[in-house]
Order: C-alpha cells, then structure tokens, then sequence
C-alpha cells in the first residue's frame, strides 16, 4: 500500500527543528528526587558519629539496638553489636556515638552500666526499670581521641555535681558504706561516694561528696563522726537518745559540724582531709595539744583500774589512765603499784569561768614546766591535793583516779625536778573505808567474849533473885493497900455525888439563879430581833426618830 | 479480520479521552478541541513516553530512601527507635505473625517495586516497537492503574498510628522521613502510569499509518 502511494503524499521536511526533540521540562522531577535522595544521604552520613567499643564483664541487660549511652540523662550513643571477646571471658560491645557527642569521647571517658539500686538510703537509677538498662558516661578531660574502653564496675564517683569532694580517715568503717548519707545538723547534704583501706591497711579513706552550696560549711575546723545509729545517754535530766535520722540509723551516716570552741575556720579546700571520730561526744571536745604526765604510787589493789580509766579533778574530767602497772626501785627491792595518767591543761583551763580563763589558759597550759611547779607546789603542799582511786560503778568496780584537796592529810615528800613528776596519793576513799571496816572488825575479834559472856550469866541470876523479891513485895501491897484503897474510893463517890445534886438540882440555888439567868437573856435577845426589824422597815428612823405610833 | 484494524487515527479521525466523541481533527498538526465537551483532542498524548520514563526515574529514585529510612520513629523511655517498612516485616516475621509479613511484603515493597518494572517494561516495549502480547500489556498496564490508588494505604496507616499512639510520657509515635519517600513513591508511579498512553502498545501491533505523538 505504501509503494502505491503518491511521492507528493511524502512529509516534507522541515527547516526548523522539530519541537518534540526538546528535553521536557518533566525531566527536573527526577532531577529534583535524585538532589533530595542524595542530600539525604550525605546528611546521614555526616551525622554519624564515630563508632566506639566497650568491654564489659557482662552484658547486663544490653541489648543490640535497645541500649542507649547516656550522659546526663542524654542520649549520646546507641549500641550497635553485643558479642563475646575473643577468649570468650568478656563481652565486647560496640556502639554508635551520636555527632554531637563526638568531642565527649575521649581516652579518659568512663563507662558502666545503669541499674536500679534499692537501697535503705534511697532509690537510684528508678528510670532503668521503664526503660531497661543503659550505659552511663562520664566525660573525661584528655583531648586524645579513644575508640576502646572497658567499662567500670561500678559507678565513678560524681565530679560534675556542683559540691565539693573530702578524705575522710577512720579505724574503722563501721556501719558505713557508700552511698550513706552525710548529715549537717540532721539535713542531709551529701553523700559517702567510696571507702578504700589505707595503703598499710591500717586505717579506711573514705571520700565524700557534699553538694552544693552546703560545701561552704565544712571549714578546716569542720569535725566530722559517726552518726550511725542511736546515741542514747542516760543523766540527771533523764534518758537523753540521739539520732542525726532514722535512716542513719539503719545505714550508717557521717554527722559533721564546728565545734563551739573553734573558729569558724576557712572554706575547706577540695580533696582535704580531716578525721571520723568515732561519736559526737568525741568530734565536740577540745583537742587534746598539751599533755602533762604524772606518775602516782599507790599502796592499794589496782584491781578494776584499766587504761583509758578517767581522772577527774574535783569530779571533773581531766585526763586519763595511760599506764596500769608496778613500779621498781632498784635500791630497796620494794614493789609498787604504779600508775601513769595523762592529765589535759586545756580541758581544766575551759572549766574556769570565762572571766579568769585568759589568765587560767596561761598559767596553766601555756606557762613553761618551771612557771607551774610553784602552782602544782601550792596546791599539793598548801592545799593537800592528792590522788585517791575511787569507785566509779558499784556494780563492776570500775575505778578511777579522782584529785582531791585532803585537808587532812600527812605533810608529802615531792621530787619537784623528776619527770614524770610523782605526786603523792592519799589512801583514802574506798581503800580507806576497807581499812576502817577492818580495823572495827579486829576490835570485834578482840573483844573478851567468853567473859562477858559468863558475868551477864551472873548478872542474869541476880537479875532473878530481885525480881522474886519484888513479886513478895507486890503480893504484901495487894493485900495491906488495896482494902484502904477501896474506902477511899467510896468517898470520893460519894463526894462526886453531892457535888452532882448541890449543882444540878433544879430546886438548888445556884441551878434556879442560871435559870433566871437565862430568861432574862431570852428577853433581851428578842427585844433586839424587834428593834432590828423595826429598823429594817423604817430605817429614816435613825435620824428623824421613832414615829409616833398611829392606832 | 484481515489488514490493518480501522482505527481512528488510522482513519484521520480522532477520539475525545473525555466523551469518547468521534471527530474529525481541525488541523493536520492540531486536532484542535471536542465539538462535544470541549476536551482538548490529541491523537495520541504528547510526550507520553518522556513524561513517563522522567515520572519513572522519580519513582525509583524515590524508593531507595523510602525503604531504607525509618517510616515511624517510635519514643519510649528507653530512647527512640526508628522504624523502616522491611523492619517491620522482618518484627512481624520473627514474632511469629508470617502471614501478617508476607502481607506488608507484598503490599509495602514488591508492588511499588511490581508498578515501576511493569511501567518500565511498557515503555520500553512500545519503544522497542514490540508486536507481541498487546492485550497482556493492556491488562498489565489497567492492573497498574487499578492498584495505584491503593498503594496510599501504608501511608494512611502510617498517618492514622502517628495520630493515635500518642501516650506521653510512654510511648509516642511520629512519622519518619521515610513515609514522604514512599508517598513520593506512589504519588509519582501513578501520575506515571496516567501519563502512559495505553493506545502506544496498539499502534506497532497494528503497524499502519504512523501517528503523530
């Protein structure tokens, strides 16, 4: 059909060129879509943070994909991977860092995992049950790039809370862990972050945090103790019971304040060290810096003495039993109980009143060993100062060293040149009372007895012999006395009686003139009930007069 | 029937998309507009293939990303999770809900995938001039229409779960980057296959007088 057809039916070509060669302006929507893929992708690209390892004993709850890193409750990373290293003893952990967390991640960074942690001082880590476990971290401060890590077993202590970091040195731990709370007057404002042993192993260093802005209590004068548990004491006000809280009580905590003697001090500086005392009681008390020993022979049992025993001066605290033991003197073989105290200038020099203490401080504590022998001199020579033991408890026999004036006591002998100085003691107190009991007892024991024992015999029939003789006596006074007796009796009735009749008689005179007697009261007194009632009704009467009376 | 099938082009008619009237063109090159309903008359549509491979182009591009980013970012304590429509077959799958898989399978990523490589194998087989199989090629490009205005569904879902899982502080739900991709996605294969002028595949079955496209 084609060949049949006219050559003039041809098209004709035409000098312009055709439209329909023309890229389409439909062409852009691709163009457009394939801008918008690949920007995307180059986006995602970039956002990728560098990808990091964690080692971990375990994978506590980490999952692939499910975990999150976080800091500061913000999520910087996620993890990729969860394998087994390649000894198969730990696990290897993978995770995707978020960008912008990119510069966080450096060679010192920490991490751990979150668990929720129950205990007695308070719940932490309570968001990981809703949302499962993640992985803590803390920033470092290298600026060195790290991509390997192993994480920590437990949390690091926190640095990036405002508040300030101290050491703590104790004996012991006690009841105190991390986490127990620290309390400044009964608010708790921080925490015990981590206790580690000494490195002799012979005392605890525990590192505590205190938040801020309670950080500005702790001066260098702060004293910190144990507020564990309950602290009762029992006085002549009553059962005194302390307690910083009912937590510390169950979990331990640290009290801390300034004693009121001290100066308010300078701000602590981080990191600084102070010590735990055991008690309140013990943080409160003057620091012991002078020390003046003595020694003391007694001639007495020490028995119940031990080290650490009080001496009291005036039954005031003044220092303590160092040493329990026997003196020797070489020269005479003599043996003597020996006791060594420790007696404390400054805690006697606090007891004088506020307006001699300046000059009680310095004659006492501060003055050189020869300015206070005169005063030690005047005291024990003049005053009769001495020693005595005393019982502190009846009930255990503790004893104590008590310093006394005895007014009494014998002119004493002092080596004022030795050192440790003796001091004389006195046998009095409970020793003393023992040897009088003793003495009373021997006198007892002397006493001629048996002798005494046969004259009351003797005196006892004597005794025997009068009383028969008094007996005979009696039956003569019952029979010669009595009969006289009984007529004397008769008229002393009889003259009872007459008195009785001349008296009460109606028709006896003096009877009828008591009668009269009261007639005549009788009459008066109702004259006076007339009058009054008049007066009562008429009372102008007693100034115009009685009104005549109108019939 | 024997020779070429009478056709309206063939016969230097033309047919009206919208009433279907028969008419004679005004001009040699512009057939000018229907007598009837006043729809612009074209003897077959202009730049159909072009129009369609550029839509087609967009629509592969565009499903790259819309598979690959997350189509729901779901927020939960734990932190948020991004989810990708082969994600959610393969949670579906290892759940134990493999029906439920092979249902998102089939209707989230093989038939876009289906649409574009049958849109493209039309296009290249009237640009091959192919003379084989014009009714299947018919049947396969009604079938692309038909399914295209479904395709929506996953985004309609996906819209529907971002407004109702809203359980601050729980769990909240918001639509990922992925789901304009893949809105994209059907969007353009449809506007593709309405551009696609099935009256193409006819006319090198039937070769006869060349029309003018």
């Amino acid at each position: 059909m084609a060949e049949q057809q006219d050559i003039n039916d041809l098209p004709q070509a035409s000098v312009a060129r055709p439209k329909g060669l023309r890229i389409s302006v439909v062409w852009i929507i691709p163009i457009l879509a394939a801008v918008v893929a690949i920007g995307i992708a180059i986006q995602r690209v970039s956002s990728e943070g560098p990808t990091i390892s964690i080692v971990f004993k375990a994978a506590a709850g980490i999952e692939a994909g499910k975990t999150f890193i976080k800091y500061k409750d913000v999520t910087i990373g996620q993890v990729a991977t969860v394998e087994l290293t390649n000894d198969y003893s730990q696990v290897l952990v993978t995770a995707k860092m978020a960008k912008h967390a990119a510069g966080l991640i450096v060679e010192d960074a920490k991490f751990w995992v979150v668990q929720p942690t129950v205990t007695l001082s308070g719940v932490t880590g309570l968001g990981t049950l809703l949302s499962g476990q993640y992985i803590g971290f803390q920033a470092g401060k290298s600026t060195v790039r790290g991509r390997n890590y192993t994480a920590l077993d437990v949390p690091p202590v926190i640095t990036d809370q405002p508040g300030r970091r101290f050491k703590l040195t104790a004996q012991t731990l006690g009841s105190l862990g991390a986490g127990a709370p620290i309390y400044y007057r009964s608010v708790p404002v921080g925490e015990v972050a981590a206790y580690s042993l000494a490195a002799d192993g012979k005392s605890i260093e525990a590192t505590v945090f205190i938040d801020a802005p309670y950080d500005k209590y702790v001066t260098s004068e702060t004293r910190f103790w144990n507020a564990s548990g309950i602290d009762v004491s029992v006085g002549a006000n009553g059962v005194n019971i302390r307690t910083e809280s009912i937590v510390s009580v169950l979990v331990g905590g640290i009290g801390f304040d300034v004693p009121d003697f001290a100066p308010p001090g300078e701000s602590a500086a981080v990191d600084a060290v102070f010590s735990l005392y055991q008690s309140r009681a013990e943080a409160m008390t003057l620091p012991i810096t002078v020390e003046r020993r003595f020694v003391l022979y007694f001639s007495e049992s020490l028995r119940g003495l031990s080290v650490g025993a009080p001496v009291t001066l005036f039954g005031l605290p003044v220092g303590r039993v160092a040493e329990v033991g026997l003196g020797y003197d070489a020269m005479t073989h003599d043996l003597r109980p020996r006791v060594l105290v420790t007696f404390n200038p400054e805690r006697l020099a606090s007891r004088v009143s506020e307006k001699d203490r300046p000059s009680a401080t310095k004659a006492l504590v501060e003055a050189s060993e020869a300015a206070r022998v005169p005063i030690l001199r005047h005291l024990v020579e003049d005053r009769g100062l001495r020693a005595r033991l005393q019982t502190g408890s009846l009930l255990t026999g503790e004893l104590y060293v008590a310093f006394e004036y005895v007014p009494k006591a014998p002119k004493a002998k002092v080596d004022w040149k030795r050192d440790p100085l003796e001091l004389p003691v006195d046998s009095g107190g409970l020793a003393s009372i023992e040897a009088k009991l003793d003495n009373i007892l021997t006198k007892i024991d002397n006493m001629p007895l048996e002798s005494i024992g046969v004259g009351i015999k003797n005196a006892i029939v004597s005794l025997n012999q009068t009383l028969k003789q008094t007996d005979a006596l009696l039956g003569r006074i019952d029979a010669e006395w009595v009969p006289e007796g009984t007529k004397t009796m008769q008229s002393l009735h009889q003259a009872i009686a007459d008195a009785d009749r001349s008296l009460l008689n109606q028709d006896a005179p003096a009877a009828q003139d008591l009668h009269n007697t009261l007639q005549e009261l009788t009459g008066a007194a109702r004259a006076v009930r007339v009058f009054v009632d008049y007066l009562q009704r008429h009372p102008e009467m007693l100034i115009r007069g009685k009104k005549e009376d109108h019939p | 029937m024997k020779g070429p099938t009478l056709t309206a082009a063939r016969a230097g008619l033309v047919s009206c998309e919208a009433c279907h009237l028969l008419s004679r063109p005004a001009g040699a090159g512009e057939p000018g507009f229907c007598g009837r309903c006043g729809e612009k008359l074209e003897n077959r549509r202009r730049g159909s293939i072009a129009t369609t491979w550029a839509l087609l182009i967009s629509a592969a591009i565009c499903y790259i990303p819309a598979n690959m980013l997350p189509v729901l970012d779901t927020t939960t304590p734990q932190g948020t999770e991004g989810d990708t429509i082969l994600g959610g077959v393969a949670f579906l799958y290892t759940s134990g809900s493999w029906p439920l898989a092979i249902l998102v399978l089939i209707a989230s990523v093989m038939i876009p995938l289906g649409k574009l490589i049958s849109l493209a194998y039309l296009l290249i087989s009237v640009q091959r001039g192919s003379v084989k199989g014009g009714r299947e090629r018919t049947r396969l490009y009604r079938l692309v229409v038909i399914i295209g205005r479904w395709s929506m569904l996953d985004v309609f879902v996906d819209t529907f779960t971002v407004a109702l899982v809203q359980l601050q502080p729980l769990m909240s739900v918001a639509p990922g980057q992925g789901v304009l991709f893949f809105a994209a996605v059907v969007v353009l294969t449809m506007l593709a296959a309405e551009s696609f002028d099935p009256r193409l595949i006819w006319d090198s079955v039937d070769p006869g007088e060349p029309v003018h496209g």
